[in-house]
């Protein structure tokens, strides 16, 4: 046992307190008898069993000693201690992730890790350094290096467990770093999920039951000549085969339902065919209830064609039409090049091998073949150009390696634009936003390369797309919960604001360029919406919970790292915290006090 | 009589004083010894008294034989008298400071019987001999003879100043008696060491009829005290603390039985005249208690 506050024994002093008070009280009352001769007899005997006597007379002094006594211990903060006594600092993990939503019983995972965790801090010694961290999508310090228990505890009870997927590698990083600034650095991570760092003092706390859980891990449809086919991916995490009932919503609305049999552990793809076109909203949903009910509904928005148009000016590229005509963002317009024409009023103008006198003020511009300018500089042609290296988005996923070109010009890149094509000889293409124009300019001839016939072609056409006619946030199809979203606003956009799937309205913009919109922790639909002179533009994105990632939640607790040991979920053990023991034996002993006075024992 | 001409009013007022004559105190005790008192002697003697007659035998005194008789009878009869001779009483009052306690006040109960057993013992024409003890003879009046004598008694008794302790046994085994048979009368409380029986062995020695009178107040047969207290001798000054109980009050009444019946069966063995006196008894319950053991 030890004593966080020695000072306590102070009351001690109280014994011989009591002892004098009980002493003076006892001053005898001077009684005159004739003679002593027969009392002297009397007390003889008395001395006999004058122990027992005194005791039984002073039963009232015994218990308020042993009260003193005891109160001086409470107040000495003892501490029956489990923990290596060099532990100086605690870091509390616990783990605010989706999977932690299960149902353990009529609480979840998520309340009897914080109950854990808060017997844990309860009962840590009194002079110990707790850092109190949450991990979910984010890492949360909640508290830093804090001996005071009570604004623990209350930090504690305000984490809330999220919609997100544990970010491990962060979790990781960041709980090696605060491990190592301190020696005798205990990290006890109370979660449904175990990860192992080396050179980390760690245990774990499981929360973990073994529950039933289906989930729908993911939704996505084509439209095609019928309709809409709808595809949901249904996922079974049990030790058994089930028949999952489902139903389809649209726009909010039944449309259909079935059912599947999936085998343990199995995912099985579900398609709805022939869905109406114009339908908005997909909604699907597993009608049954399960450990886990979040991730019983996914949600999928219809993107219809978004009246991009794009002209296309060229003598005719066959390769650049087919290959944009695979994106269902634009509607593509062609026309020959004409020195005199003014090109206005479409969203994309891709010159091939031409370039009006006036360009466009308005509109992304894509350019191949660049003939001399005054936007920039062309200073040479070169044959079989070596391509060093191809930078930027345009070209993700496309190798150096995946194709060749026979001549290009060599062009001088704008201070308003980075390279993307790199060869030996100087630049080969370059992208950049000048005057909110987001221009892209490609130094070759498409018919003097093999990109055309290369797998590369429409990726690096899509690629261009997605950039230079961006959407209203990107990635549409994957955001989840806590993700933030950064929204490319339509150019004419007076006002910008997001209704939540509850509802709730946020204003993004003004002022511009538009606020991190970061209140994704609903899953559902929402609702962009924004405002030009000529109306509203509304635009809807949905936000799925990540099941395919949290909704096993049967999976292993510990989760092995290299070929160190894996700790399964065990009891942490900390010690306990004694004094509220003493106080209630106190309690008790005041009790038997007032027992022993009211009935004079 | 009046009792006031006693000067004796705070312990005996004249009504009192008038019934103590009709006392017959001793009645049993017939000394043998000793000079012409008030007292019957189983002697046939020269007092006023008749007792019998008998025929005159040679030898007789003249002047006793019953002329009338005689005149009557043709015969000499000679008249017997009771012989009437004094006994000596020794009254032993303690007068330690012990005494001086209870209530009703033991000094007063003790000086009272004292001075009624003087008072009866004067009226018949005995010697009376008081002399108050406490760890020595304090004072003392020897050989009062006549109701006049009783002032002396009075004046003794009233000067009395209890203080000492309580040696009574000692100090009576030293007492040099003077004259021969006797009755001798202890009023004590007793709460002293020393051997009882000793005393009462000694006084028989010397021939002496013993009545021992004694005398408790209430609050020494049983005590009345709060829970906690310290008990100091009235004799000593020396004090002992004890919170009382139930138990040890019951502690006390034994010891208390124990202490009366060890004076009560040694009284019994040697032949004594053993009272218990409460003080709260009246007083003329306490003289016929000597009286009644005639």
């Amino acid at each position: 046992m030890t004593f966080y506050s020695p000072w306590g024994f102070l009351a001690l002093i109280g014994v011989p307190v009591i002892i004098i008070f009980y002493l003076l009280k006892q001053r005898h009352e001077d009684f005159t008898v004739s003679s002593l001769y027969l009392w002297e007899e009397v007390i003889k005997d008395l001395e006999a069993n004058t122990s027992w006597q005194k005791l039984k007379k002073n039963t009232l002094m015994i218990l308020q000693i042993i009260a003193v006594i005891l109160l001086a211990f409470a107040l000495s903060k003892p501490y029956l201690s489990h923990l290596e006594s060099n532990i100086q600092n605690v870091v509390v993990v616990i783990d605010t992730s989706m999977s932690m939503q299960s149902k353990m019983g009529n609480k979840t995972r998520f309340d009897e890790a914080k109950a854990k965790a808060r017997e844990y801090i309860s009962n840590l010694k009194p002079n110990t350094y707790v850092t109190l961290v949450s991990m979910g999508k984010n890492i949360v310090i909640e508290e830093s290096l804090s001996k005071n228990k009570s604004s623990l505890l209350n930090s504690l009870n305000s984490i809330e467990v999220t919609n997100t997927v544990l970010n491990t590698d962060d979790a990781k990083s960041t709980i090696y770093s605060i491990a190592n600034q301190h020696p005798n650095t205990k990290v006890v991570l109370f979660g449904d999920q175990n990860f192992y760092i080396e050179g980390v003092d760690m245990e774990f706390s499981a929360s973990f039951d073994e529950a039933e859980n289906f989930a729908i891990i993911n939704l996505s449809h084509t439209v095609t000549e019928k309709g809409i086919t709808a595809l949901s991916t249904i996922a079974n995490y049990t030790q058994s085969d089930a028949k999952i009932p489902l139903s389809i919503y649209l726009d909010g609305k039944v449309y259909d339902a079935k059912y599947v049999d999936i085998s343990p552990y199995e995912t099985t793809n579900v398609y709805w065919n022939n869905l109406p076109e114009s339908t908005n909203i997909i909604e699907v949903r597993i009608d049954k209830e399960d450990a886990l009910n979040i991730d019983n509904v996914y949600w999928n928005v219809v993107e219809k064609g978004l009246g991009n148009k794009a002209l296309l000016v060229s003598d005719g590229n066959v390769f650049i039409e087919k290959a944009l005509a695979l994106s269902n963002k634009v509607e593509l317009y062609k026309t020959q090049p004409d020195e005199n024409r003014e090109f206005t009023g479409y969203d994309l103008y891709i010159f091939d091998g031409f370039l009006p006198e006036n360009i466009p003020e308005s509109g992304s511009i894509m350019i191949f073949n660049p003939p001399e300018n005054q936007l920039f500089e062309i200073k040479e042609t070169v044959e079989i150009p070596q391509i060093k290296e191809l930078k930027g988005e345009v070209f993700k996923y496309v190798k150096e390696f995946d194709f060749s070109v026979g001549e290009s010009k060599i062009v001088e890149v704008p201070l308003w634009a980075e390279e993307i094509i790199e060869y030996k000889e100087g630049s080969g293409g370059f992208m950049g936003d000048l005057n909110n124009q987001r221009i892209l300019v490609i130094a070759f001839d498409i018919f003097k390369t093999d990109i055309s016939i290369t797998p590369a072609f429409p990726i690096f056409i899509t690629n261009a797309m997605e950039w230079l006619l961006p959407s209203a946030i990107e990635n549409i199809a994957g955001v989840n919960p806590k993700d933030s979203i950064i929204f490319n606003l339509h150019p004419g956009a007076e006002k910008a604001f997001v209704e939540t799937p509850s509802k709730e309205v946020f204003e993004v913009a003004p002022p511009f360029p538009p606020r991190v919109f970061d209140r994704t922790e609903e899953p559902g639909v929402y609702t962009l919406v924004q405002k030009t002179s000529e109306g509203e533009i509304k635009y809807n994105f949905a936000v799925n919970v990540p099941s395919k990632y949290e909704s096993d939640i049967n999976k292993k607790v510990a989760v092995q790292e290299g070929n160190e040991d894996v700790r399964e979920g065990q009891i942490v053990k900390t010690g306990r915290d004694i004094q509220s023991v003493f106080i209630w034996i106190i309690i008790i002993i005041l009790l038997i006090e007032w027992w022993v006075y009211k009935n004079g024992v | 009589m009046k009792g006031n001409s006693f000067g004796m009013g705070s312990l005996f007022d004249s009504d009192f004083l008038k019934k103590l004559e009709q006392f017959q105190l001793w009645s049993k005790i017939m000394t043998q010894d000793g000079g012409a008192g008030n007292r019957k002697s189983r002697a046939k003697g020269s007092s006023v008294e008749f007792s019998d007659y008998r025929e005159y035998i040679m030898g007789d005194d003249f002047k006793k034989i019953d002329w009338n008789a005689y005149g009557r009878f043709k015969k000499l009869f000679i008249k017997l008298f009771m012989e009437e001779r004094e006994s000596p009483v020794q009254i032993f009052l303690d007068v330690s400071k012990s005494m001086d306690y209870g209530e009703p006040d033991k000094s007063i109960a003790s000086r009272r019987l004292a001075a009624a057993i003087a008072y009866i013992s004067l009226c018949n024409y005995d010697r009376v001999s008081i002399a108050c003890v406490n760890d020595k003879i304090d004072k003392f009046k020897s050989s009062l003879r006549g109701k006049n004598s009783f002032k002396e008694v009075m004046s003794l008794l009233e000067n009395i100043e209890y203080s000492g302790t309580t040696n009574i046994y000692e100090t009576i085994a030293k007492y040099p008696f003077r004259f021969g048979k006797g009755v001798s009368l202890v009023i004590s409380d007793f709460f002293c060491e020393g051997n009882y029986v000793d005393m009462i062995k000694y006084l028989q020695f010397k021939k002496q009829h013993v009545y021992v009178c004694h005398i408790l107040s209430p609050q020494e047969i049983s005590p009345e005290i709060g829970e906690s207290v310290r008990l100091i001798d009235s004799e000593t000054g020396m004090y002992r603390e004890v919170a009382v109980s139930k138990n040890l009050l019951n502690m006390y009444n034994k010891a208390y039985q124990k202490f009366i019946n060890t004076f009560e069966e040694n009284s019994a063995k040697m032949g004594v005249h053993y009272m218990l006196m409460e003080t709260s008894l009246p007083i003329e319950e306490l003289i016929r208690m000597v009286v009644s053991k005639e």
